[in-house]
């Protein structure tokens, strides 16, 4: 049994980050993420690790780029803004194939645009961290106890496939305080530090290097590399809840929080004789295609996204399973307007109505 | 009978560095303290982006290349993670004293315990000859045709003055290597950069002052005069901090 | 049963810890709660919010459009939020700062002049946790003795604290007692 307690999203994903073997961050202060660097900031020393507060968002970025060569479990958080700061610097941990966690607290956008909660960096996070065309697998998940979860395995991920891990959460569930349940922690030796590491704890007595940077024909090696790597994650890590769906003629596509909005909606929906059900993708990337791919649309008369953001940024990925077999429509606030579940109700039942006059 | 031989961290490969580039010299000068100290496996080289980078093709040694300018936090990454490591970092002008300039004096302000080794050659050598940070007044270069103006592009920045003022560095140098002279002190002032470091004592600063044939279009042997002549009156090499000295 | 709280009022006021104070109270009876805070850009004296909703079951969502229980501290809260409650539900002001409360004939008011009796306890900082007295009385949604635990927990150590603090749950239960439905 694990050790429950009554904690902020933000401090959850902390804790739970020291508990799956992170020992070293760096971060820049941004709202609404900074309980992460706060609690980090004296909760890693106390375990042997290393808490910096880098001079910007590109330098911590970097730091984690060094820590993570030397085969040390590392990460940083941010929200939105500083997120595009490191998106060089996240760009070059995909390329030297550097195992790191990002987290990104989200808030609303584009620009400096305000510090409450928004689910404005869905694009961002899954078609492009930063430039040249790689991906991060991206986790969403939505309350504290699942985002525990989540990084506390992060890094098995992420040195699974020397690849760089995104966890995107709003600021609602970086704030929100919720009782969750503590995984113990996993002890780690000197024999764990990865052989492809720059390290030499772990007994390497060889010379060796790690670079972003590559001649022709190695880089295009590379490439292809990566791509039968996403491909993998379709067939191998895609999670998604699927919630009432068996015989819903309407689905509510939605992750994180909005996802717990729109559950409430579907729960109440029920009670009044709606067949509607939920979908919520759990990693963004790779998307949970074969859930809306494979439904019958000779039965489902619309698919609802709802999101926490203006317009709709998963509305795409959705289309491209519906493939025009039924309407999509989305719904959302945005800009620190925050969903509610008046609101998200009384918007589906408008578009239920509204699709039945059609 | 003195035996000279290849310092054993370069790669057994005839540099790829320009004819006359004294870049081909500090990599060696480093090599060579890194035998001397006996740090072949513990050394990390921590690789900009610039000519510098061509030290991957070069270097025999741990090396983890890194983005343009972010030598400073990288290896503070490594060495906070990895304090038992000898690790310095190699930038240029470009790297170090434009884009990476946050970093540089950050990392200098916490008194990171590495060493970075910055080669100032006046210019952006990679990527066709630019004006650099560095670039002195009235020099010409690809994006200053006429030659540098202050009014519009300021003065070239030294280097160790601003991080000498800093409270934290322990050890701050420049050398000029276009003389014997000049690239015997160079060596003394690296190696006593690894000492300090080597004894976990702090920041360290080593500035060398180089040349681009090539962009500067100046013969290799021209160059060294150049330096003599309009370098060094600007950059004057010496001792800028050295705390170890201060307290005998 | 699911019953939610918004607390509202200025920065200083004791809004956040009352809100953490109350989901803690909840989780420690055996109850699910989450506590969400909003938070604006200024330090001190902007406006604090916090919603805190508790559950028998496990919550799913966290973000009610209105709520059961309105707690006001300031007029400038009162004015921005006296519409989030639901028909039938309670809103409790601060007297001392909120002198006309009379834009809901649906819901039941409890006016407290929270400030005043503060006061009179010997320090104003003990507003929020008669507030949570109050609430404790007049919906019964936690007991007393968790109160008093957590409150032992947090200034175990400084006696005379403890006790100002318990003595103001108590006077905030008793008032709460008469308006119990």
């Amino acid at each position: 049994m694990g050790e429950k307690r009554f904690m902020k999203g933000n401090e959850a994903i902390a804790e739970a980050a020291v508990r799956g073997g992170c020992r070293f961050f760096a971060g820049y202060p941004i709202t609404p993420q900074n309980e992460i660097p706060e609690y980090l900031s004296w909760r890693l020393p106390e375990v042997g690790g290393v808490y910096v507060q880098g001079e910007s968002e590109v330098a911590s970025v970097n730091m984690v780029y060094g820590a993570a060569a030397m085969g040390t479990r590392s990460m940083t958080s941010s929200s939105g803004p500083g997120i595009s700061l490191k998106a060089e610097g996240i760009s070059y941990l995909a390329a030297a194939m550097l195992p790191a966690l990002i987290v990104n607290i989200s808030r609303g956008g584009p620009g400096l645009g305000s510090i409450q909660p928004a689910q404005s960096d869905y694009l961002q996070a899954t078609k492009a961290l930063g430039h040249g065309g790689f991906h991060c697998m991206v986790f969403a998940p939505n309350s504290a106890q699942e985002a525990v979860d989540i990084v506390y395995d992060a890094w098995e991920y992420a040195e699974r496939d020397r690849n760089p891990v995104l966890v995107l959460m709003d600021g609602c569930l970086g704030n929100i305080m919720e009782e969750v349940e503590l995984p113990p922690m996993k002890e780690r030796t000197d024999a764990d530090i990865p052989e492809w590491s720059l390290s030499r704890r772990n007994g390497r007595d060889y010379q060796g290097n790690i670079t972003p940077i590559y001649t022709e024909p190695i880089l295009e090696g590379i490439n292809m590399m990566a791509g039968e790597m996403y491909k993998q994650w379709e067939e191998d890590d895609v999670k998604v809840e699927e919630f009432m769906t068996e015989d819903a003629e309407y689905i509510v596509v939605a992750y994180g929080i909005a996802s717990r909005v729109s559950k409430e909606a579907v729960l109440t929906l029920r009670e009044k004789g709606v067949k509607i059900g939920l979908i919520r993708p759990i990693t963004l990337f790779p998307f949970p295609k074969a859930s809306l791919r494979d439904l019958d649309y000779s039965r489902v008369k619309g698919i609802i996204d709802v999101e926490m953001t203006i317009p709709a940024q998963m509305r795409e990925d959705i289309e491209l399973q519906v493939m025009g077999r039924c309407p999509v429509y989305e719904y959302g606030r945005s800009g620190g307007c925050l969903l509610d579940d008046d609101g998200v109700l009384e918007a589906i039942e408008e578009i239920i109505a509204g699709g039945n006059d059609e | 009978m003195t035996e000279y031989s290849r310092a054993s961290l370069l790669a057994d490969a005839p540099s790829g560095y320009c004819p006359g580039c004294l870049h081909s010299l500090a990599t060696k000068l480093i090599a060579e303290v890194i035998d001397d100290l006996g740090q072949q496996d513990n050394s990390l080289n921590v690789i900009s982006v610039g000519c510098s980078a061509l030290n991957i093709l070069y270097w025999g040694g741990d090396f983890l290349s890194v983005a343009h300018g972010r030598a400073p936090a990288a290896a503070t990454g490594i060495k906070r993670t990895n304090p038992e490591r000898l690790v310095f970092a190699y930038q240029g002008d470009g790297d170090l004293a434009a884009i990476g300039l946050a970093e540089i004096m950050s990392a200098a302000n916490r008194g990171e315990n590495f060493t970075v080794i910055f080669a100032n050659n006046q210019t952006y050598g990679m990527t066709g000859g630019q004006m650099a940070p560095t670039t002195l007044i009235g020099q010409k270069t690809t994006t200053t045709v006429y030659g540098r103006d202050p009014a519009t592009t300021g003065y070239p920045l030294k280097m160790c003055e601003l991080i000498s003022t800093l409270e934290a560095p322990r050890y701050v140098a420049r050398f000029a290597l276009n003389s014997p002279k000049g690239v015997n002190d160079a060596r003394k002032g690296i190696k006593k950069a690894f000492e300090i470091q080597l004894a976990g004592k702090g920041f360290t600063f080593v500035e060398l002052l180089t040349n681009c044939p090539t962009n500067w279009k100046l013969s290799p042997l021209d160059t060294l005069e150049y330096m003599n002549t309009n370098t060094i009156p600007y950059f004057r090499p010496g001792v800028y901090k050295d705390t170890e000295a201060d307290a005998e | 049963m699911k019953t939610s709280f918004v607390f509202s009022g200025a920065g200083g006021q004791g809004i956040m810890s009352a809100g953490i104070t109350l989901a803690q109270a909840a989780i420690d009876m055996g109850k699910h709660a989450t506590y969400l805070p909003e938070y604006g850009p200024e330090q001190r004296g902007g406006s604090a919010k916090c919603t805190v909703v508790v559950s028998d079951d496990p919550i799913v969502s966290p973000l009610p459009r209105q709520c059961d229980n309105l707690i006001v501290m300031n007029a400038q809260a009162y004015e921005k939020f006296f519409e989030d409650l639901k028909p039938g539900g309670v809103l409790l002001t601060n007297l001392n700062r909120v002198a006309e409360a009379n834009d809901r004939d649906d819901v039941r008011l409890l006016p407290v002049p929270v400030d005043d009796i503060a006061l009179e306890l010997g320090n104003p900082k003990t507003a929020n946790i008669i507030l949570l007295g109050v609430l404790t009385g007049a919906t019964g949604i936690v007991s007393r003795e968790i109160f008093v635990q957590s409150l032992t927990e947090k200034f175990g150590k400084k006696p005379e604290v403890l006790d100002m603090n318990i003595r103001a749950l108590d006077k905030g239960i008793e008032i709460g007692k008469q308006y119990k439905a």
